[in-house]
């Protein structure tokens, strides 16, 4: 035996091979893959398109077998994977999946043609935050524009963008104009003092969040955002609206992982700063939370990153966790139009946080509401994914049970977290669909 | 023309391999005889490092610049059996400094061309190195895969003539007035590819000559003609991670001593290993502690091997030989240089030369003096040519290929597909037939399964050493059984029982001191497959075959019921 000493952790060079490093060594990863392959029984794209080896082979085999010095050996495949996350939840040994399929396609997308279309596609949108941003400037315009038949045409044999779907409908008041118009922090402030003094809640009780409301609920269903701080100021929280950018969550799914990497400092810095004041980070997308909970650690060497993933809430389950819902909502009554039956379809990267069960369980005791579970199949858009023109039918085929399973459940109205979700099942089935927190507004706040 | 010499060599490793191709290039008929499959002695249990010479540059010196020299000759001949991953020698800081510069000047002295690296310049090569390192020196070290490389040497042998019968153990040694004339062969299933269920059997080889190249056997195939010959086995042992911790082969800078190197190879890393004298070649003592003390050791240049999962260990025996004269009482002290015993000169024994000592990088140099030394005998004049001719597989070839237009393979696997294959690629990937992967881990495919049964018969163990199917992360767990199926139809069901039965047995014994955190899981998993899916827990002593009539026939050919509904 050698006498050498024991190198110390914290000794001058830490080993970190995320440190300002350009690329990244995942292979030791592959050491708990004990290959039984429950990962690929669990995947919604291999279940439907036979070609696609699925996450084994894109993750812990691939890793093992790709050369650390050559970016060259990622399989295309990679590209096909949806970035459900499915895997990493049905993985009994803890295998880091998720992480090596993003950077895998990190490195595959790394060294893609920057002059290819599908490039520039996927880069477009990856990044609909800034076409979103545009889009808010001049809403009406957008709208009747973005589905204008010819354009759309146009845009499927150009850029590969199907035109078998909608483009979401643009808010005329952005939330956070609403938000501002509403008075902002102070106003907050001063409306869960009051509800915290109704309540008989200590007058400085440490209720506070930082709303990571993400793209969606800012541009087009400005309603949930809406929801969101009325839920969370009628239980005597103060709410902020930090300087956000997108979460990511579009950009990991396409490899562009320097975008995401921008996105992510500014998320990041703004929550930290946050969350050492004693701000818990709140967000009401799934995606968005998945994101700064789970990828931006996995990824990212960004400071504060572990802080802020500690600290990141989904909205319901952070009132699950901290309040008592399910009596108020005993108490509550609902009519008008959310009084109804829902489809619920709990997307996948709810499902990785633990959380598909929550609204059925939640709702079970609010009278004249009926939430049935539409079952445990993944809706198949995956955000971005189902907006590929080379994809739209892979991404419809994974959908067709959902569609089945709604279409049978009582009711006429869809209810999920996840705002991409909610554009597939309206697609599929034409039913409008509306967000939990919608119904927790219109039960304990109208 | 007169006939030319007949030569019996030996022993299936890389000496007798090269020996075997050096001969038959020359234009001798040689046959070559092995008691298991190429590589079953030494050249299998090594830990694949393709020497700079730098180990060897402080004690022995002249062991060092015969490295140096056959790792540039095998960079060439051997390409895709080689792979340069460069080398280092890692200084801690309770190493000495006295010998760092004691090993640069050696390297120096012996022509090995060398860099100081600092600790940060190391870190920036392998960034898992441990934090506290000093410095480094790096050398031209490289991976070799021994068993492509024997396999290689066998079929350039073949292809010049040569005959190999593997499965064929040396019984005796015929000596006819004070001479060798033969060998006494027992084939465990007949001459020619070893088929499971055949019915074996003994031949005398006649020969003009006969080589022991049988490395830490050696002895024993002396004793048949009534010589002394004595090897001192060491024991060594070697450990296998999953994954590849380095790409570079680190070494520690210290002198000679246990547990100093780790050597990326293929998609695993091989920790290396101890020196430890043993009476008996085959039979040795394997113990869990000198598993546990090298991954201690090791941890202390590359501190996430602690933690990392290792999927099997074995040990092997290094042939060393010394005159008697010397008497080294420590084997780290023997020296690493071959030996040639002409026996004629020494023991007044006629046509019997023995090859002791030395080491896998030096093979072909070794094969080469054993060559020149028959051919001498004989009268034979043909240089040796082994040193710049290409061996099969390793003719000019790229690796960069778009493997998806080509041979409809996702990238990794063709890439590692065609590493494997070199310049064989074409001939054995373009296929008009589905090509499966067979072994996920080490993504093999059929068409390499085929190709490899083809050279080698029903011999799954073979098959592996040929292709690494079954070498990854589940050991076999997944692939053992798809192997076996590859052998039909042109094999029964006798055969392929047989064949996949000895694959499996090979697989478990290596994993026997791997059985802890992972790969215990992966044990336990391959268990429960095996059992519920094969009948792998069938108690041998119960004896009666699967009555498979007694299961559901599944549909009728009419589509109508099935039996028992």
């Amino acid at each position: 035996m050698s006498d050498a000493s024991q190198p110390d952790a914290d000794d001058e060079f830490p080993i970190d091979v995320f440190d300002d490093d350009p690329g990244f060594d995942l292979r030791s990863g592959s050491d708990s893959c004990y290959k039984c392959s429950t990962c690929d029984t669990n995947c919604p794209v291999a279940e439907v398109d036979d070609d696609f080896p699925g996450p084994k082979f894109q993750g812990p085999e691939q890793w093992r077998l790709k050369q650390r010095d050559d970016e060259h050996t990622v399989d295309e495949s990679v590209m096909d994977c949806s970035n459900c996350m499915r895997c990493d939840e049905a993985c009994p040994a803890d295998v880091p999946l998720s992480q090596m399929h993003n950077a895998a396609r990190g490195e595959y997308v790394d060294g893609m043609s920057k002059l290819s279309v599908k490039y520039w596609r996927n880069r477009l949108l990856a990044n609909y935050r800034t076409s979103a941003f545009l889009a808010s400037k001049a809403p009406r315009l957008a709208n009747a524009a973005m589905n204008f038949g010819p354009a759309r045409w146009l845009l499927e044999k150009t850029m590969g963008i199907t035109s078998e779907r909608e483009f979401p409908a643009f808010a005329t008041e952005t939330f956070r104009e609403w938000w501002t118009r509403r008075g902002g922090a102070d106003g907050s402030r001063r409306r869960a003092r009051e509800r915290r003094a109704a309540r008989g809640d200590p007058r400085d009780a440490d209720k506070k969040v930082a709303y990571f409301h993400g793209c969606y609920a800012n541009y087009n269903t400005t309603e949930v955002g809406k929801a969101m701080v009325r839920v969370f100021e009628q239980f005597g929280y103060e709410v902020v609206v930090p300087d956000q950018k997108c979460s990511g969550t579009p950009m990991f799914a396409n490899g562009m992982l320097d975008d995401a990497r921008r996105h992510a400092e500014v998320n990041v810095s703004s929550m930290a700063d946050l969350v050492d004041q004693g701000y818990d980070a709140i967000a009401s997308c799934t995606s968005c939370s998945m994101a700064l909970r789970q990828e931006y650690p996995e990824l990212f060497d960004i400071e504060g990153v572990d802080e802020v993933a500690a600290h990141t809430f989904e909205a319901v389950e952070y009132l699950r966790v901290h309040e008592d819902l399910r009596g108020a909502l005993a108490d509550a009554e609902i009519d008008g139009a959310l009084a109804e039956e829902f489809a619920y379809h709990a997307p996948c990267h709810a499902r990785n946080q633990g959380l598909e069960r929550q609204a059925v369980e939640l709702f079970r005791d609010l009278d004249d509401v009926g939430v049935t579970d539409v079952g445990d199949s993944c809706s198949g858009i995956s955000g971005t994914y189902g907006w590929k023109e080379e994809k739209y039918n892979t991404s419809m085929a994974i959908g067709d049970e959902m569609f089945d399973h709604m279409e049978a459940a009582e009711g006429q109205t869809g209810m999920t977290e996840c705002p991409t979700c909610a554009m597939q099942m309206e697609h599929g089935t034409g039913y409008e669909v509306r967000h939990p927190l919608e119904l927790l507004d219109a039960a304990l706040v109208a | 023309m007169v006939s030319p010499p007949h030569v019996v060599v030996i022993g299936g490793g890389s000496t007798g391999a090269g020996i075997a191709r050096d001969l038959s290039m020359r234009g001798v008929e040689v046959t070559l005889v092995e008691q298991g499959n190429l590589t079953h002695g030494t050249t299998g249990r090594m830990h694949g490092l393709l020497h700079s010479g730098g180990r060897y540059a402080v004690s022995d010196q002249v062991s060092a610049a015969e490295c140096i020299e056959e790792n540039r000759v095998l960079r060439d001949i051997a390409s895709h059996c080689v792979e340069t991953t460069g080398g280092l020698f890692v200084k801690r800081p309770e190493d000495s400094e006295a010998y760092f510069q004691t090993k640069l000047d050696g390297c120096a002295a012996s022509d090995i061309p060398t860099e100081v690296l600092s600790a940060e310049e190391a870190r920036a090569v392998e960034p898992h190195l441990a934090p506290d390192i000093e410095k480094a020196i790096s050398v031209p070290d490289g991976a070799v895969d021994p068993f492509r490389l024997v396999v290689a040497n066998a079929a350039s042998a073949r292809d010049h003539g040569a005959r190999i019968e593997t499965h064929s153990t040396v019984t005796d040694l015929r000596v006819e007035d004070g001479e060798v004339v033969g060998v006494e062969v027992d084939h465990a299933s007949g001459p020619g590819k070893h088929v499971h269920g055949t019915e074996g059997g003994t031949e005398v080889i006649r020969a003009d000559h006969v080589v022991n190249a049988t490395g830490a056997w050696a002895g024993r195939i002396g004793a048949m003609a009534g010589v002394d010959i004595e090897v001192r086995p060491s024991k060594g042992v070697m450990t296998v991670m999953n994954t590849r911790q380095v790409d570079t082969v680190i070494n520690r800078c210290r002198p000679k001593g246990d547990a100093d190197i780790i050597v990326p190879h293929e998609t695993a890393a091989i920790l290396g290993t101890t020196d430890e004298e043993v009476d008996d070649p085959e039979e040795y003592p394997e113990e869990h502690w000198e598993v546990d003390a090298m991954i201690d050791t090791l941890a202390e240049l590359v501190p996430m091997l602690r933690d990392a999962r290792t999927i099997r260990s074995f040990w092997g025996v290094r042939p060393l030989y010394e005159p008697p004269s010397v008497d080294s009482d420590d084997p780290t002290d023997i020296t690493r240089d071959y030996f040639l015993l002409d026996h004629a000169e020494r023991d007044a024994l006629d046509g019997l030369t023995t090859i002791v000592g030395g080491k896998l990088t030096t093979y072909r140099l070794m094969a080469e003096a054993v060559s020149d030394h028959v051919c001498e005998r004989f009268g034979v004049s043909a240089d040796c040519r082994t040193a710049d001719v290409s061996l099969p597989g390793s003719e000019a070839f790229s690796v960069l290929r778009d493997y998806m237009d080509e041979f409809g393979l996702r990238s990794p696997i063709g890439r590692r597909s065609v590493e494997r294959l070199g310049s064989r690629a074409d001939d054995v990937l373009e296929t008009s037939s589905p090509n499966p992967t067979v072994c996920n881990c080490e993504a093999v495919t059929r068409a390499e399964i085929q190709d490899a049964i083809g050279q080698s018969g029903s011999d799954l163990n073979a098959v592996r050493l040929r292709t690494r199917a079954s070498m990854g992360s589940c050991q076999g767990g997944f692939c053992c059984h798809r192997l076996a199926g590859e052998l039909h139809d042109d094999h029964g069901e006798a055969v392929v029982r047989e064949a996949w039965d000895d694959l499996l047995r090979e697989r478990w014994t290596g994993q026997r001191h791997a059985l802890w955190g992972e790969q215990l899981s992966q044990a336990m998993l391959n268990y429960a497959l095996h059992v519920t899916t094969q009948n792998r827990d069938n108690d041998p002593a119960d004896g009666d075959p699967v009555d498979f009539g007694a299961f559901d026939a599944g549909v009728a050919a009419d589509g109508g019921d099935q039996r028992g509904d």
